[in-house]
């Protein structure tokens, strides 16, 4: 694990997975949601293709104001050809995601902990590389 | 404020650090009076939190030389949150969740869900919020 100098987010590689424990509770306060922000654009920017998964199981609180910055870093990262998905989300924090439609843009898994939830994400990556697999075999037919 | 006993009052300048200091100040009044309990705790953060933001940099524009009163009272089993800014205004019924891909203007639409009432009166320049007793959450 490498922290960073204020680290809001702690990440670690985990094979093709990034994974990005977020430490604060209450992160996601008006206050520290930029540099919260400023920190996984950083990771996502210096990593093309990044397979970014944000695990929220430390955090209890937060506000739309992450939602913008989640966005954000979402758009830097699929620029770069990679993706983002999220894991460890408590009830209160996961029904925000639901009434802001925000489950549409990420994938959200409901694992036990990170570790399922980077096994889920690797089969996924995996199946989509099948499918492109063969949707390229479909057209050289 | 005309509306039953108050709870809580402050008058902060536009900066995000009053902000924080006067949102922790009014969690606290909530909780000493018994409203925090369950499941409040998160909504009543998150609506203080998005209204207040709302003031801060829609409403003022950031500006600190503009001031951002909240106020907080209890009716019977009804609890009233008002935050007054120097803006324009708005009206919170015309504002619609916004596409998901859409990078802001989620915080209003928190609030609908959450509260039992949201309403913007622009003479006063104030949004005034309200929630009963029970149940806390109308989507929980």
């Amino acid at each position: 694990m490498t922290p960073e100098t204020n680290p809001i987010v702690a990440f670690e590689q985990r094979g093709p997975i990034t994974l990005a424990v977020i430490q604060e509770t209450r992160m996601l306060d008006a206050i520290n949601v930029a540099e919260f922000g400023r920190q996984l654009a950083e990771r996502a920017s210096a990593l093309p293709a990044i397979n970014l998964l944000l695990d929220f199981r430390e955090v209890d609180y937060l506000s739309s104001a992450v939602l913008s910055e989640l966005l954000r870093v979402n758009g830097i990262v699929e620029k770069n050809g990679g993706c983002v998905r999220l894991c460890g989300l408590a009830s209160a924090i996961r029904e925000v995601f639901q009434i802001t439609n925000m489950e549409k843009i990420f994938t959200i898994y409901d694992a036990e902990d990170n570790a399922d939830a980077v096994r889920r994400f690797v089969r996924s990556l995996d199946i989509e590389r099948k499918e492109q697999s063969w949707n390229r075999l479909g057209k050289n037919d | 404020m005309s509306v039953g006993r108050p709870l809580f009052v402050r008058e902060f300048p536009s900066t995000l650090s009053a902000m924080s200091d006067t949102l922790e100040a009014a969690l606290t009044a909530l909780a000493e009076h018994g409203w925090m309990k369950d499941d409040r705790d998160f909504c009543f953060r998150l609506c203080l939190e998005e209204a207040l933001v709302n003031a801060l940099r829609h409403g003022n524009q950031s500006d600190p030389e503009r001031m951002i009163r909240l106020e907080i009272a209890e009716d019977g089993d009804v609890c009233h949150v008002l935050v007054h800014d120097e803006g324009n205004g708005f009206d919170p019924d015309k504002i619609c969740m916004p596409p998901p891909d859409h990078a802001g203007g989620r915080g209003i639409c928190l609030i609908r869900h959450y509260m039992d009432g949201v309403a913007y009166d622009h003479k006063t320049h104030c949004l005034e919020m309200t929630m009963r007793r029970e149940p806390c959450c109308k989507g929980g």
